[in-house]
């Protein structure tokens, strides 16, 4: 009796407290990803709860339009903090938005993608990706210059047939597949196997059909660093050219991605975090074309501020650094520009602030002009002008 | 008869029980001080690890056998997931790899950049990790997944209190 009694006690006891936290854990997918209309329409796909919705503003993000489901209902969204819904707009004003959940308990993932053709009034069902249903996740969509979609993501297909034949296979694949509409993608293929598998990508483009990815790649000895993969043709990924040597020895998961941005010019940039044996905290590297190596990696902050989340963007000419960082009591959005295809950059500067947990901080273009995009608990959204910035 | 106690049992038990039933302590601004202040002066190890870690998953079974083997290791569990996780989840994982009476604690704060600042400032939230806290307060910090031999060879190295 003793026992069945102490039994019940702990299931109740324990039952309020796990409903509790379950919600907990629901609300805090908790992201807001823009992209820019041709028309100045901004668009923001927001990760809620357990559904992905997407809303639109005409006044740069003072005021928002009605949510409008792109979810049809409620799903186990991946909140995983490097992963986010995505949008992008295509040349025909179609708003294409990506976004995964977690199928299981083990955290294998299901990516879909939707499309919008009525100026974000409705969205098509959510189609998966691909195929495969092993798992994938941190997916990531970009339009590229001749207006095709191009969507990358880890894939662990692999690792199932790899398990399955009794051989180790670190990490995860890094999977490509390109869409006419971005409603329907076609065929998915591995660019390569065993990049780390828990970090988002960075997606840019070396011209019409020549994406260019950047990854946490695992090289030999578990060494989670990162690389480029530039495109020869659509669906020819080039060598592997790392970033830098940080010696990041790890089998664990960093949730850390890397930024990427290609310049007018054809220089490339990236921006990662690391805390390899050679160096640890934030880091910006540039390359002088597809072809070049990186140069040395220039430290952006200091790593007893938790240096995190970077994101670059390439502006015509100029080029735009983000990151996150904590002084103690703040988390801080840290702006740098750089006017000279990234050689000197100015100080970093403090562009927003908040004392409570905060999104990745993100960077948006519209003529001419560059804002930061920021989802805030406390401040909720706000994009801001950085070029306003005293 | 028997049955009108069992509410007031059942209320009497879960206000006992309680913390170390409902699963693990939230962790919150300034629970690592706490941490810290209940461990003052006694040799301890801090692991940390998520339930979104694979290899976190993985590693803890091997604590569960080193709590088992080793009784003069005093081990703190943390689940520093980076979004609050469901308490069941955590203590189930745990009550699976063999460590169901261990210390255990869950981040329930989704401001983690401050948690983890807390708890040292230079650790940007990459798991598992481990801390081995000395008597004295120094720690030593085992990133990544933790090679138990240096765990044993530093609980051998710690003075042994009198019998």
């Amino acid at each position: 009796m003793r026992k069945l009694l102490l039994g019940l006690g702990l299931l109740l006891v324990g039952g309020t407290a796990a409903a509790q936290h379950h919600r907990d854990a629901k609300d805090a997918a908790f992201t807001a990803t823009p992209a820019f209309g041709s028309d100045g329409t901004l668009w923001l796909v927001r990760a809620n709860a357990d559904r992905v919705v997407v809303v639109k503003s005409s006044d740069f993000g003072r005021s928002f339009s009605a949510p409008v489901a792109v979810t049809p209902e409620a799903m186990n969204l991946d909140w995983g903090p490097d992963a986010r819904a995505r949008i992008a707009v295509d040349p025909k004003g179609g708003l294409v938005v990506t976004f995964a959940i977690f199928q299981d308990k083990r955290f294998n993932g299901r990516a879909f993608s939707a499309r919008s053709n009525d100026n974000g009034v409705s969205f098509t069902r959510p189609r998966p990706l691909t195929a495969d249903t092993t798992s994938q996740r941190f997916e990531s969509v970009a339009i590229d210059p001749a207006g095709r979609v191009f969507a990358a993501w880890l894939d662990k297909r692999n690792v199932a047939r790899a398990v399955a034949a009794g051989r180790p296979y670190p990490g995860a694949a890094l999977a490509y597949a390109w869409s006419d509409d971005g409603a329907a993608f076609g065929s998915t293929s591995i660019a390569l196997d065993n990049t780390c598998e828990c970090c988002r990508l960075g997606i840019a483009f070396a011209g019409p059909g020549r994406p260019v990815i950047a990854f946490r790649n695992i090289f030999e000895g578990s060494i989670r660093d990162h690389a480029v993969v530039t495109f020869k043709d659509a669906t020819t990924p080039g060598p592997l050219r790392r970033v830098s040597v940080d010696d990041w020895k790890l089998e664990a998961c960093p949730h850390h991605g890397p930024s990427l941005a290609i310049a007018p010019d054809g220089s490339y940039h990236v921006a990662w975090f690391t805390d390899g044996k050679a160096r640890k905290g934030l880091f910006y590297a540039r390359a002088d074309s597809a072809d070049s190596a990186f140069g040395p990696p220039r430290a952006v902050s200091s790593p007893g501020r938790q240096p995190a989340r970077p994101y670059l963007l390439a502006d015509g000419r100029a080029l735009h650094l983000v990151w996150k960082e904590f002084d103690g009591i703040k988390a801080q959005v840290r702006w740098q520009a750089s006017r000279d295809g990234g050689h000197g950059w100015s100080e970093a500067r403090t562009v927003a602030e908040t004392d409570d947990a905060s999104d990745h901080p993100l960077l948006v273009a519209h003529a001419g002009r560059v804002y930061l995009s920021w989802l805030t608990k406390v401040q909720g959204y706000r994009l801001i002008p950085l070029e306003d910035q005293p | 008869m028997r049955l009108s106690i069992l509410p007031v049992l059942l209320l009497s038990l879960a206000s006992i029980c309680g913390a170390e039933a409902a699963g693990p302590l939230p962790f919150e601004r300034g629970s690592w001080e706490k941490l810290r202040a209940s461990h003052a002066g006694q040799p301890t190890v801090v692991h940390f690890w998520s339930l979104t870690c694979g290899p976190c998953l993985v590693e803890l079974p091997h604590w569960g056998k080193l709590v088992t083997d080793r009784r003069d290791l005093k081990l703190v569990l943390i689940a520093a997931d980076p979004l609050p996780q469901e308490q069941e989840r955590v203590s189930a994982t745990l009550a699976a790899a063999g460590l169901a009476n261990s210390e255990s604690w869950s981040f329930t704060d989704r401001f983690y950049e401050r948690l983890r600042y807390e708890i040292d400032p230079a650790w940007a939230g990459e798991l598992p990790r481990t801390v081995m806290i000395d008597g004295d307060g120094k720690t030593t910090v085992l990133p990544g997944v933790a090679d138990l031999a240096q765990v044993r060879a530093w609980l051998d190295a710690r003075p042994k209190p009198n019998r």
